[in-house]
């Protein structure tokens, strides 16, 4: 009984700190589980995997009512991911260990980067012809309530390359990649950072259901782990994202940036031990 | 805010949250009976399986669903909360479905072809896991 509440709190630990952080819990569990519950890299992965699709499922609801999702440019970079994930959650059961803690490593290194450099808009009035082509043009608000803002997107080609890297990366770590898959839309396609953030959320449940399908059809979720970690996580988002409206994020984000250092390190530190 | 038709407004914003949310809900519910079954039937059980898990690198465990649902209807908690699991992945899996579907209905043929393809890959995804 010790193991599973502690399992729950864990879990619940790593969903709170993935809302507030707005990384997801993905990026938080699999550390946690293999630093304080001695858990096998592979095991940890599965269980992430499922518990992003769990919290993912919530959390894009909510964005698509709130109407900042675009839904087309979603479904043409799902097709990228998704291509990623399964591939990746299919080389994720012959890849050795130190390769995976190496990857996650510096996931956590381009987190952190995300993190600390994440600004403002780069909004392009117009979209490139491809991007016309597949009408991926959107509007948003504008900040002082005046008359919306209409965005274009561009280079649509090099953000596709950058969301098979991401899903290869949620395929192989378990994790979402929000931050790979953002960054893509935000500084590639010049996607408004709001819109590429509920885009985001709304792919990363497809991009981690694609690995978790893979993972759950060979066999490879640990059940006993998987459940109470995904309830766990689902509560701990939860609690996240019901605080997150009342803390000054901004002033947290050096909290976030040094955990995301530390546990790069600790991975990397894994990585070259078991090389 | 986007460029969406009347048809996409009141598929996303009414339909695709109440399926999806019936579909999670109805995971947790599932995970939950299977959790609590499992921490009141047999706790040993739990303690075993979880030092056996830090023993070893990968499960390689396959199952066929009907035997899954059969040890389910049979009360045993591990293939019930494996069950509740597979339900959790249905929620993406529908959401995807949910678009395709919109997509025909309005004979935008680009993106039919955009998500048949997100859905081909993850069916493509159960196969390779099948296999592989």
């Amino acid at each position: 009984m010790f193991i599973l509440l502690g399992l729950l709190a864990l879990a619940m630990g790593a969903g709170f700190i993935g809302a507030l952080s707005g990384l997801g819990g993905g990026v938080f569990i699999v550390p946690a589980l293999l630093i304080f519950a001695h858990i096998p890299m592979g095991i940890a992965v599965g269980a992430s995997m499922i518990s992003v699709v769990a919290t993912s499922a919530g959390a894009s609801v909510a964005f698509v009512r709130d109407g900042w999702t675009n839904l087309r440019v979603a479904m043409v970079l799902e097709c990228a991911t998704v291509t990623g994930a399964v591939t990746g959650a299919y080389l994720a059961g012959i890849v050795p260990t130190w390769v995976l803690e190496l990857l996650f490593a510096l996931m956590m290194l381009q987190s952190a980067y995300f993190t600390v450099t994440k600004a403002g808009d780069s909004i392009v009035p117009h979209c490139d012809a491809l991007a016309e082509r597949l009408r991926l043009r959107g509007r948003i608000p504008a900040e002082n309530g005046g008359q919306e803002i209409e965005y274009g997107v561009v280079n649509v080609p090099g953000g596709a390359i950058l969301m098979v890297v991401a899903g290869l990366m949620s395929g192989l770590l378990g994790i979402g990649s929000g931050a790979l898959k953002v960054m893509a839309m935000d500084y590639v396609m010049h996607i408004p950072l709001k819109v590429s953030s509920a885009t985001s959320n709304f792919m990363i449940g497809v991009t981690a259901g694609a690995g978790a399908l893979v993972f759950l059809a060979r066999g490879d979720i640990a059940t006993v782990i998987a459940a109470p970690v995904a309830l766990g996580v689902i509560v701990g988002a939860l609690a996240g994202s019901r605080v997150l409206p009342r803390v000054n994020v901004q002033a947290l984000r050096h909290l976030f940036v040094v955990i995301l250092l530390l546990i790069a390190l600790e991975m990397g530190w894994r990585a070259l031990s078991g090389f | 805010m986007n460029d969406r038709t009347d048809n996409e407004e009141r598929i996303l914003r009414v339909w695709t949250p109440i399926i999806l949310r019936t579909i999670l809900a109805t995971a947790i519910v599932i995970l939950l009976i299977g959790l609590i079954s499992m921490a009141w039937q047999n706790p040993g059980y739990y303690v075993a399986r979880f030092h056996h898990l830090q023993k070893i690198g990968h499960l390689q465990n396959r199952e066929s669903v009907a035997a899954l649902v059969a040890a389910s209807l049979r009360g045993e908690p591990r293939p019930i909360m494996t069950l509740g699991l597979m339900v959790l992945t249905l929620v993406p899996l529908a959401r995807v479905a949910f678009c395709f579907l919109l997509f025909v209905k309005e004979r935008d043929g680009i993106y039919v072809a955009f998500t048949a393809y997100v859905l081909i890959g993850l069916v493509a995804g159960v196969i390779l896991g099948r296999v592989g």
